[in-house]
């Protein structure tokens, strides 16, 4: 560096560092305490361990630790070209969303958008594609977003701190498979001091953190300039986004699935004449993420609900990676965009139509009529043009488009700002966003809708051959026979090679019958008659090996009941293997013959498996003339290059098995280079030899794949293993209803979702499911919520539980404050470990957190298995000894046969049994007072004796039904504004209906009456008494009649006692008195010292939270300049 | 409660892999006109009792027969398995009819499966019980089976026509299968067995030894055959005898015949009650023609023999989604059957490449991603 300054000419005085004095010192001094610690201690034995057990401590943690941060390895099955990564740009209203994504797209492309709506692909780089996405303002279009965004770019308005929207949007996106999460802090340009700037966003930064991870990347957009964000932050910004990478997540690796960009609806135009709600046809186009997409497979519409796929197609890629260029970074003109839904891009074809999108810069009026068609800007119209411009502008009549805008007006109130609050500040400042302007909005949007349906009627009936590559070897072949007509030998030929080729289709055929190649895409209808017209030839020429296959095709027809018999060997028509000829043929194939044959065998087929099917034998009918594999010569100069190929790939696959077995067989190589640096190090090394193993593996296992793929034809392979990702396809639906056609709209992206094996059953779900915390009820059981799994919103009715020690599933009423608890509902099934989102509440306008809950699926099962306790209770009727006739508790005999042997009790605690039903001669005499015999009496059995006043108890479990309920959201039939209404709680409707809460009289907690209980005297019976010893006997002592004689007599006093006696009172008197006053007095006293003593306490104590005061905030000033310090 | 759509088929054919995938994939099927035009309509017994095996293993199933017993409504439930269960397989086919689509109902399911099976362990219409231990378990292997929860003990045999047989079945659950290519067939290097004598001299069995070695013995040494003589309890209820031979290849392919030499069924036979007791034939010709059997399955070529392929193919389509390669000798028409089915039911098809060289046929596939989704996470 300094070198290069001093090439350019300008010498600058070079920094002359201090050799002396207090500086130079101390820097010595630090140099040397660097030296010393980085290079030998001084004492090393000191550091060495000390402890074998520490040693061993320290090894098995650092190995842990080692372990700990392995993950699984993910299978990573996509072949080929990635499609584009999706970008969701989210925030509350009013953050930026549009204009980030607008400045992105212009550094991107250069050019200008007007207006964002629906997916925009965008070329970023020469092996990368990024698909950005507004999500939208409400919570299912932010469902929605969450499960297809690669990267979500989570906008923040700096000025007003964090809104409910961004937290509620990562908790969506947490529960379905956390992709990468940017934040982006804009408006930053509203603090003018830079102080608290710098404060907001520190604290900012740490909020974000701890909602992520520490360390997760808020960006800063410092505020515009001419109405965008300046430049050089958007550059960085996109730097950051070009080099991220995304993690494959489960839920998608396993599912196809596709984000509309482009969406037609295809219903013939008379239908929707005779009937304007009649189901419509539409056409969905997208790239195909996740994982493969077969012809068969169901799909989830968000917010629709389920269809079969009527046809898929494959489409040219409308924003292809730029070819292989040398050149480093894009050319200006490769750099692509596609946006169909905001109106803009290239040339376009595809099958319903071909659109054409001239540039503004060519045009003069299109700009106009982007700008939303009302300003003239005095531009000169020819007065055709004005008229042909008002067709093609006008779509919907004019009274339908009064409609929609009555709609628009009403549905724009102001909005309520969501703050995220913290702690326990409540304040709600309740910003109204501007009406005119999205009032404006609204308008342009309309507009724009109207340009693309013009362009969709421009070309509707253009068929296009849009997946021409399909079909044009076949066209060839059609090609060739005509040509070969004139000359017989030379058409022969042809013919035979071509019967050659399609051996192995022939195979297919016989095995899978005609229905398999037959599909619904137009491109392949080509290919099948060219297939009919060969089948005719191949009665007269037919391939040796087909003829012996033939008889498995009778197998075809037939009897339908044939018996399923896997042994199919007849041992009747067995050659005679005694033979020596016989079984010398079969000699090979034993470890006795020739090895080298057997390889050979084996090899030969290994390697020839394409060549094969070229070279065999085939008998022309006509001449009787054998065409035994002298053709492969002249056939074989096409094929050269595909056999270099599939040798290339052969080899390369054999290198890699090879690597991985010389890894299995010495994975000490790594570990002896490993061995001279420190002895951690080789523990590590070898710990992850299983890992690297398994990574191998995996590798090895997708090279197979792909080399396995490759060498199948491209229609063969669509059959094999479906469309794959990263195509853009064409989905064609049939019998969507009218509503999605009338109440689409762009900004709100559709996801099409394929339904994986057995996802399309109903059932019910065990989840477990944790409140969430900043919810502010429990949940309550039954309870309509509506829950996002999969691709899936449905509403549905819960059933709360929790599991108990033994394994029973017991009901809970509401969801445990802090806990998880499991949760069951009846709903389309999702495997285990999906995860699960819950809300209750769908509309706009509530401050409140709207996730209610989070939870994933456990297992799902036919049957619910939860119960809850049941107490039967019961009054004794008779009691004999320890038995007694229980009423009330059962209604019939049958019931009590239920409960024979069930344990039961007393509210004493005295235990017992149910034995049986009660006979009708014990206590329960009906016949001979003439009535019914009444049922339901049970005989029970206690440990003691029970009193009629006992109340019986029997504890039980019942099962609890979970209800079978659920509602698919259909949020994409409605209007967009309107909060969707499914099942409303009981809560709900209670104060729709201005009810009351029932309420139970039992119910009621009483003050408890319990009367003093009277006990007759004890009697002991005669006999008894007789036997008692006289101790013991009751003794019946009479009373006397008339009293003693002390009693009776009077005392009279001396005249000198008398007076005793009075001094002695006097005296007892007068102490009485002294000693009450004394009392008082020390009553006084001792209050008078509390008092005090409250007043110093009270002292003490202000002076102490003084003293703590001053020394916390000392402490905390300290702390603040530590932190300024090490930021700095 | 959304309506059910039921997959409508027709006729009894296949009716195993039928329901087998059925359950896997939790398609509700409706099968018509089962057996219609027979004299005696309806399903036959062991269709029941196969039905019944199912709504064993089974959570919430819905089996709906009609009258006629000529139309099926079958709505799977979860598979669920679990031990201390108990079947009887009934006399009208062997043990091995059931067993096949047990196995891979067991691996997708909830619990690892332990059932005794009973009715009748070997029989010449389908696969015996011994073949099942020495063929088909080292097969699933292959697909990442672990090895130490595959059990089978045969704790009584028994034969037609009355049976009498008892099995233990242990079968463990899995994740998922791993893909293979399979296209080695090796060549033979051992050949192993096991002949089996119930309620009839030993010297049967010996017979049927010494013929069957008579054929090998020009072709290999290492052949061991092993006799099993059951007596009373465990030899079930009615005699017979039969040799089961399994050819181990040098690339741990087994290609197995099996063969079981018993009076017919009954009801078969009701009849002719004159001559009630056909003969049987020697012990010596079953042991040869059992043997030449085997060498023709060697013949054929492909690492399995014919009776394993339709099990083969199921495995490779149940796959998760990668490619899975094996070569089998000339298709079965059971095969056949088989992989029709998989497309019907898993769409899942197969690249079928015949080898004129070997003869053999070799089969590609790319796996449906199963996965076992009713195992419960902790």
């Amino acid at each position: 560096m300094a070198m290069d300054s001093g090439a350019d000419g300008q010498s600058h005085k070079a920094h002359r560092s201090r050799h002396s004095g207090a500086s130079a010192k101390k820097k010595t001094k630090a140099k040397n305490k660097d030296q010393n610690s980085d290079q030998k201690q001084q004492n090393p034995k000191a550091f060495a361990f000390r402890s074998n057990a520490k040693a061993k401590r320290l090894q098995s943690r650092a190995v842990e630790k080692e372990q700990r941060r392995l993950h699984l390895p993910v299978i990573d099955r996509t072949y080929g070209e990635l499609p584009p990564f999706v970008v969701v740009v989210q925030g509350p209203p009013q953050v930026g969303k549009s204009l980030l994504i607008k400045t992105l797209v212009k550094h991107y492309t250069k050019h200008n958008l007007p207006d964002v709506r629906g997916p925009i692909t965008i070329v970023s780089g020469k092996q990368r594609r990024l698909q950005f996405v507004e999500c939208p303002n409400d919570i299912n279009g932010m469902i929605d977003a969450a499960k297809f965004a690669d990267l979500a770019l989570l906008l923040i308005d700096g000025s007003y701190g964090f809104e409910m929207e961004t937290f509620e949007f990562l908790n969506i996106l947490q529960v379905h498979g956390f992709p990468k999460v940017m934040g982006v802090l804009t408006h930053l340009d509203k603090f003018k001091d830079v102080k608290k700037l710098k404060k907001t966003k520190q604290r900012l930064k740490h909020r974000f953190w701890t909602e992520i991870y520490d360390g997760a990347k808020l960006f800063y957009l410092s505020g515009l300039i001419h109405g965008k964000y300046p430049k050089r932050e958007v550059h960085n910004l996109a730097r950051f986004i070009s080099v991220m990478k995304f993690p494959p997540l489960s839920w998608r690796t396993s599912h196809p699935y596709i984000l509309v960009d482009r969406f037609e609806d295809v219903t013939p135009p008379e239908r929707v004449q005779m009937n304007s709600k009649c189901d419509r046809n539409v056409t969905l186009y997208g790239y195909l993420r996740g994982c493969n997409l077969k012809k068969g497979t169901k799909v989830h519409i968000a917010g629709v609900g389920d269809f079969s796929l009527a046809g898929v197609t494959g489409l040219s890629d409308p924003c292809p990676l730029p070819s292989a260029a040398k050149k480093k970074g894009l050319r200006d003109k490769e750099k692509l965009f596609y946006a169909p839904m905001s109106g803009l891009g290239d040339l376009l074809y595809d099958k319903d139509a071909v659109y054409i999108n001239i540039n503004d810069h060519f045009v003069q009026y299109s700009k106009a009529d982007e700008m939303g068609g009302t300003t003239n800007k005095g531009n000169k119209r020819d007065v055709g043009e004005v008229m042909v411009k008002s067709l093609q502008t006008i779509k919907n009549p004019i009274d339908e488009k009064l409609e929609k805008t009555k709609i628009s007006l009403f549905s724009h109130n102001g909005r309520k700002r969501r703050k995220a609050i913290f702690g326990d500040g409540v304040d709600h400042s309740n910003h109204k966003s501007t009406d005119e302007e999205n009032e404006g909005d609204e308008d342009d949007d309309g507009d724009d809708d109207n340009d693309e349906g013009e362009n969709d009627r421009s070309n509707e009936d253009n068929e296009s051959c849009s997946g021409s590559e399909f079909s044009d070897g076949d066209e060839e072949d059609l090609k060739s026979e005509e040509d070969g007509m004139g000359n017989i030998s030379k058409w022969r030929a042809s013919l035979v090679e071509r019967a050659s080729k399609k051996q192995n289709i022939n195979l297919m055929q016989l095995v899978y019958g005609k229905s398999a190649s037959t599909s619904n895409t137009a491109t392949n209808e080509v290919k099948d008659d060219s297939e009919n017209e060969e089948s005719d030839d191949d009665e007269f020429f037919k391939p040796k090996g087909q003829r012996a296959k033939n008889s498995i095709e009778g197998l075809d027809g037939g009897n339908i009941n044939t018996e399923d018999c896997s042994k199919s060997t007849k041992f009747s028509e067995l050659k005679n293997w005694k033979e020596e000829e016989v079984y010398e043929s079969i000699r090979d194939r034993f470890v006795t013959g020739d090895w080298s044959k057997g390889a050979l065998r084996n090899q030969m087929s290994e390697a020839k498996t394409e060549e094969d099917d070229m070279d065999g034998d085939f008998e022309d009918l006509e001449t009787g003339e054998k065409y035994e594999s002298h053709q492969k010569d002249d056939s074989s100069n096409g094929e050269i290059q595909k056999e270099d190929d599939d040798a290339i790939e052969d080899r390369r696959l054999k290198k890699l098995a090879l690597r991985a077995k010389f890894d299995a067989q010495y994975p000490f190589i790594k570990e002896t280079d490993v061995q001279n640096g420190g002895k951690f190090h080789r523990s590590q090394a070898n710990d992850s030899g299983y890992y690297d193993k398994l990574k191998e593996e995996i590798e090895l296992q997708k090279q197979i794949n792909i080399a396995e793929l490759e060498d199948l034809d491209e229609t063969t392979r669509l059959e094999i293993e479906g469309f794959r990702t990263g195509m853009y396809l064409r989905l064609e639906v049939h019998d969507v209803p009218f509503e999605m056609i009338e109440y689409f709209d762009p900004c709100h992206p559709i996801l099409v979702g394929g339904i994986g094996l057995g996802e399309e059953n109903v059932g019910y779900m065990q989840t477990r499911l944790k409140r969430h915390r900043w919810h502010k009820k429990v949940l309550k059981t039954r309870d309509p919520i509506i829950v996002s799994i999969g691709w899936r919103r449905y509403q549905t009715t819960p059933v709360y539980a929790i599991e108990d020690q033994n394994g029973r599933h017991r009901m809970l009423k509401y969801t445990p404050e802090h806990m998880h608890c499991l949760a069951m509902f009846w709903g389309p099934l999702a495997p285990p470990k999906t995860g699960v989102l819950a809300v209750q509440n769908l509309s706009d306008n509530q401050a409140a957190f709207r996730i209610i809950a989070t939870a994933y699926v456990l297992e799902f099962n036919h049957a619910a298995r939860i119960v809850k306790k049941i107490k039967l209770v019961g009054y004794p009727c008779k009691i004999f000894k320890k038995t007694a006739l229980i009423k009330d508790m059962f209604t019939s005999d049958l019931e009590v046969a239920r409960f024979e042997g069930a344990a039961i009790r007393t509210v004493s605690g005295i235990r017992g049994q149910v034995k049986k039903a009660a006979k009708e001669e014990i206590g329960n005499q009906p016949k001979k007072k003439g009535g019914q015999a009444r049922e339901g009496i049970a005989r029970c059995t206690f440990e003691d004796r029970i009193l009629m006043s006992d109340i019986v108890f029997l504890r039980a479990w019942t099962q609890v039904e979970v209800p079978q309920f659920y509602n698919p959201l259909t949020t994409s039939l409605q209007p967009r504004q309107k909060t969707w209404q499914g099942m409303k709680t009981v809560a709900e409707l209670r104060r729709e209906h201005n009810l009351s809460i029932p309420v139970n009289k039992d119910s009621f907690y009483k003050p408890i009456e319990r009367k003093p209980r009277k006990f007759n005297p004890l009697v002991i019976p005669k006999a008894l008494q007789a036997d008692l010893p006289f101790e013991s006997k009751p003794k019946n002592i009479s009373h006397r009649k008339r009293p003693l004689l002390e009693d009776r007599r009077a005392v009279v006093m001396e005249p000198h006692e008398r007076k005793v006696h009075a001094l002695v009172q006097h005296l007892q008197l007068i102490r009485n008195d002294k000693m009450k006053k004394r009392k008082l007095k020390e009553e006084q006293k001792r209050k008078d010292v509390e008092a005090q003593r409250a007043k110093d306490e009270q002292v003490l104590r202000k002076r102490r939270r003084e003293e703590r005061q001053g020394r916390y905030r000392e402490q905390d000033k300290v702390k603040k300049k530590i932190r300024r310090h090490v930021e700095a | 409660m959304g309506k059910i759509t039921y997959k409508r088929l027709k006729g009894s054919q296949n009716m195993r892999q039928r329901l087998l995938l059925a359950t896997l994939k939790s398609t509700p099927v409706l099968i018509e006109d089962i057996h219609a035009d027979d004299t005696l309509p309806g399903l036959r017994p062991h269709e029941i009792s196969l039905l019944r095996l199912f709504e064993k293993l089974t959570d919430d199933c819905l089996i709906e027969i009609n009258e006629t017993g000529t139309k099926l409504k079958y709505k799977p439930g979860i598979i669920v398995g679990g031990s201390h269960l108990v079947h009887d397989c009934g006399v009208s086919r062997a043990i091995g009819y059931f067993l096949e689509p047990l196995i891979l109902l067991g691996l997708f399911a909830r619990k690892t499966l332990v059932i005794i099976l009973k009715g009748i362990t070997n029989d010449s219409k389908d696969p015996s019980v011994d073949t099942f231990r020495s063929t088909t378990f080292p097969l699933l292997k292959r697909f990442g089976v672990p090895s130490e929860g595959l059990k089978l003990e045969i704790t009584s045999r028994g034969v037609s026509p009355h049976g009498g047989g008892e099995v233990h079945l242990t079968i463990p659950t899995v994740q998922h299968l791993t893909a293979t290519m399979w296209t080695d067939e090796g060549m033979v290097k051992r050949i192993r067995g096991e002949a089996f004598t119930t309620r009839v001299s030993v010297q049967l069995g010996n017979e049927m030894i010494y013929a069957a070695r008579g054929i090998f013995n020009r072709l290999l040494p290492d052949v061991y055959i092993a006799s099993d003589y059951r007596k009373r309890s465990e030899a079930g209820n009615s005699p017979g005898y039969g040799i089961s031979l399994v050819a181990e290849t040098t690339s741990g392919c087994c290609i197995s015949a099996d063969t079981t030499v018993s009076y017919p069924r009954g009801d078969e036979e009701e009849d002719i009650e004159g001559e009630e007791k056909t003969e049987l034939i020697p012990a010596a010709d079953v042991g040869e023609k059992l043997a030449s059997g085997l060498l023709e399955e060697i013949e054929k070529g492909g690492v399995v023999d014919s009776t394993h392929q339709g099990l083969l193919f199921l495995l490779c389509a149940l796959c998760p989604k990668d490619v899975s390669k094996v070569r089998v000798g000339k298709l079965s028409p059971y095969g056949i059957e088989t992989l029709r089915e998989i497309r019907d039911f898993l769409d899942v098809q197969f690249v079928i490449k015949p080898d004129p060289s070997t003869g053999t046929v070799i089969l590609k596939c790319w796996g449906s991603g199963m996965k076992n989704l009713s195992r419960k996470t902790t």
